[in-house]
């Protein structure tokens, strides 16, 4: 497969929406719990001074974007970590810097043969 | 991949790195087309465009070639042209304000160290205006500590 910064459209789409997600800090942190264990609505708002109505807005962006699955349980409704969004924003981004690296050993090559004009 | 996060607390991905080269040298090779042609993308890619408006408010319309042979265009935009120490461009064209991986700013700060030179690039994923990047240390956190765990997680399921 070849590496490439620039991923696929479909892809690209999914990444847009888990980067987003992924660029609140409130979000962040709940993921974080989440990495931890399944947990309710109510257990995940505990640790912040915010609303259940404000935490579910949360959760539903993070479901959105398929970093977070309900249980079916009616009263509970376990959230759930679907980790490999994560992991597709992790391989993307390690493409990334990969990407960057390589250009950056070319550029070192070509700065070695360039012809340096001495001040003075 | 390191990663920072400078005093105003905006989470940003860092690329840094040192050139045996002066700094005019390396502030040349970034932003003089036919020089970039030979460099971007690395070993096994061509460019077989490279146009570069070099001031602030200019495009840079490049096509990249990977090894496959497919061709990839590019464009960006730049904001800030400071020679020899800073350019910063983002992503332009299609993928413009989309947010995600496609939208990005870029600055690169070149420092002089005598003959040498350090090249520092920040890269934030979403559009400049935009400071909260989608980088959070948080999420770097969830990624390198969790991934492990992550896929444990899922083996389990």
């Amino acid at each position: 497969m070849v590496e490439l910064h620039a991923p696929g459209v479909m892809e690209a789409d999914r990444l847009s929406a888990t980067l987003n997600a992924l660029a609140d800090p409130t979000r962040r942190a709940i993921l974080e719990q989440l990495a931890r264990g399944d947990a309710s609505p109510t257990e995940l708002a505990a640790p912040f001074d915010m609303s259940l109505a404000a935490v579910s807005k949360h959760l539903k962006v993070l479901e959105r974007a398929g970093l977070l699955s309900r249980g079916r349980e009616a009263q509970w409704r376990p959230c759930h970590l679907e980790a490999s969004a994560l992991r597709d924003a992790a391989t993307w981004l390690e493409r990334y810097r990969r990407f960057w690296d390589r250009s950056l050993d070319a550029l070192a090559d070509h700065l070695e043969r360039v012809p340096r004009r001495r001040p003075r | 991949m390191k990663v920072d996060v400078p005093k105003g607390g905006d989470p940003v991905l860092v690329m840094e790195r040192e050139f045996d080269a002066p700094r005019e040298l390396v502030w040349a090779a970034l932003t003089d087309p036919a020089q970039v042609m030979r460099w971007y993308g690395g070993q096994g890619f061509e460019n077989p465009v490279c146009e570069m408006d070099v001031r602030p408010g200019g495009r840079w319309r490049h096509v990249m070639r990977t090894p496959d042979g497919a061709e990839h265009p590019l464009e960006y935009v730049f904001l800030e042209v400071k020679p020899p120490e800073r350019l910063v461009w983002r992503t332009a064209g299609p993928a413009e304000g989309q947010g995600g991986p496609h939208d990005n700013t870029m600055t690169v700060t070149l420092t002089a160290a005598g003959e040498r030179t350090r090249w520092r690039l920040v890269v934030e994923f979403r559009s400049h205006a935009d400071r909260e990047a989608a980088l959070g240390m948080g999420f770097t956190r969830v990624l390198g500590e969790g991934c492990d765990k992550l896929q444990g997680l899922v083996k389990r399921r």
